[in-house]
């Protein structure tokens, strides 16, 4: 709201639609214990508004004031539709995902010229340009081809990441709890710390000697063979894995992951992340990744040896 | 008049279509132009809308605007 009264006409809209649901929410709670009850089904307002555009080129409404002539007279109608309906008249969720113009580097102007021809995200200027070219796009919108090109390069789903998920920690076990008995007065603590007597500057004291090792044939040091980025190295009772990245989720849903050809259930799915798990019984293989785009991604899969080190 | 939101404003137009019991009738479907004194403010960051009956129905140079607003209401016996 600014400072002269005026609101975006949006804003009106979404205030109205919020106070239109709280009516519904009550009148369905009043159905609870009355078998007799109504609806709202349409509502109409005539508003004596002056419309206003500001700097920004946002249409703004200012309700007159008391003793003002020369409003505009606007009417907003509201009725209820259903759920079908709804999804029939409006872009689907999985479109509204898409990074926004902002997020892909278009600048202020260029997107106002691109929501001009209904186009508000990745997604849309992506399914624009493959029906009609990206030279038609930039024709329209007043983009250089170019730019436009480079602005959808930064919405494809990339994969940056991926490694076995660790294991949840154990849930912590509250203290067994015993029936209260009142004991005596709590007795005065003394503080935490320890008093140890000063250790007299000296020579350092005789560390027992190492546990002897067999000996290995003395070999030239050599360079560890780095391991490759396209093996992930997981070990036996890894159950998740997580693959990070930008703009995984696209229109047609989440990525499709395989082990050995064999599809992985989705535990977690988020933009810049997602969950696998992983066969009960784990082995090695190939990790295939299918991207929303089309592309596909290899790696290896290997599992580590399975020795727990603190077995004696 | 205190601030009143136009949610409770419509829920109390919608209570009062109801027929007294003892009349034997039933409304089933009803239209109302109503004026209403439409405001909005900001709360909590949000915009809020209020509705309210006007103060008075004497135009006076004080007074906001006052508003038209026209609600149909049924009657849902499967609610």
């Amino acid at each position: 709201m600014a400072g002269d009264g005026s609101f975006l006409v949006e804003d009106f809209i979404n205030a109205i639609t919020t106070q239109l649901d709280r009516v519904q929410d009550a009148l369905r709670l009043k159905a609870v214990n009355r078998p007799l009850t109504y609806a709202l089904k349409d509502l109409s307002l005539d508003l004596q508004v002056f419309v206003e555009v500001d700097g920004q080129g946002h249409v703004r409404f200012r309700t007159s004031g008391p003793n003002e002539t020369g409003s505009s007279t606007v009417r907003l109608s509201f009725t209820t539709i259903t759920k079908p309906m709804i999804e029939e008249n409006t872009i689907s969720l999985a479109m509204t995902r898409s990074p926004s113009l902002d997020e892909i580097g278009l600048g202020e102007q260029e997107q106002k010229r691109l929501e001009q021809i209904g186009v508000h995200n990745a997604a849309q200027l992506q399914r624009l340009g493959e029906s009609t070219g990206a030279r038609a796009v930039a024709r329209w919108s007043g983009i250089p081809a170019d730019r436009l090109r480079q602005a959808l390069q930064q919405s494809r789903p990339q994969l940056t990441k991926v490694k076995p998920e660790p294991p949840a920690a154990p849930p912590k076990m509250p203290p067994p709890s015993s029936p209260k008995v009142p004991g005596p007065p709590p007795l005065k603590r003394t503080p935490a710390t320890v008093a140890r007597p000063k250790r007299q500057a000296g020579p350092p004291r005789d560390l027992p000697p190492p546990v002897s090792r067999p000996q290995q044939p003395a070999t030239p040091a050599q360079p560890v063979a780095p391991v490759s980025k396209d093996v992930i190295q997981v070990a036996p009772d890894t159950r998740r894995l997580q693959l990070f990245g930008d703009n995984l989720i696209g229109e047609r849903g989440a990525p499709q992951v395989f082990l050995n050809r064999q599809a992985l259930d989705l535990a977690e799915a988020e933009d810049d992340r997602l969950v696998v798990e992983l066969p009960e019984e784990l082995a090695g293989g190939t990790l295939e990744i299918e991207l929303p785009d089309g592309q596909q991604l290899t790696y290896e899969l290997s599992v580590t040896n399975g020795t727990d080190p603190w077995i004696p | 008049m205190p601030n009143i939101e136009l949610a409770e404003m419509l829920v109390a137009l919608v209570e009062g279509v109801q027929a007294p019991p003892e009349a034997g009738l039933v409304i089933t479907e009803a239209e109302m132009d109503v004026p209403l004194e439409v405001t909005g403010g900001v709360r909590n960051g949000e915009l809020v809308i209020f509705g309210a009956v006007p103060h008075s129905r004497w135009k006076s140079g004080v007074l906001p605007p006052v508003h038209l607003g026209r609600l149909r209401v049924e009657w849902t016996p499967d609610a």
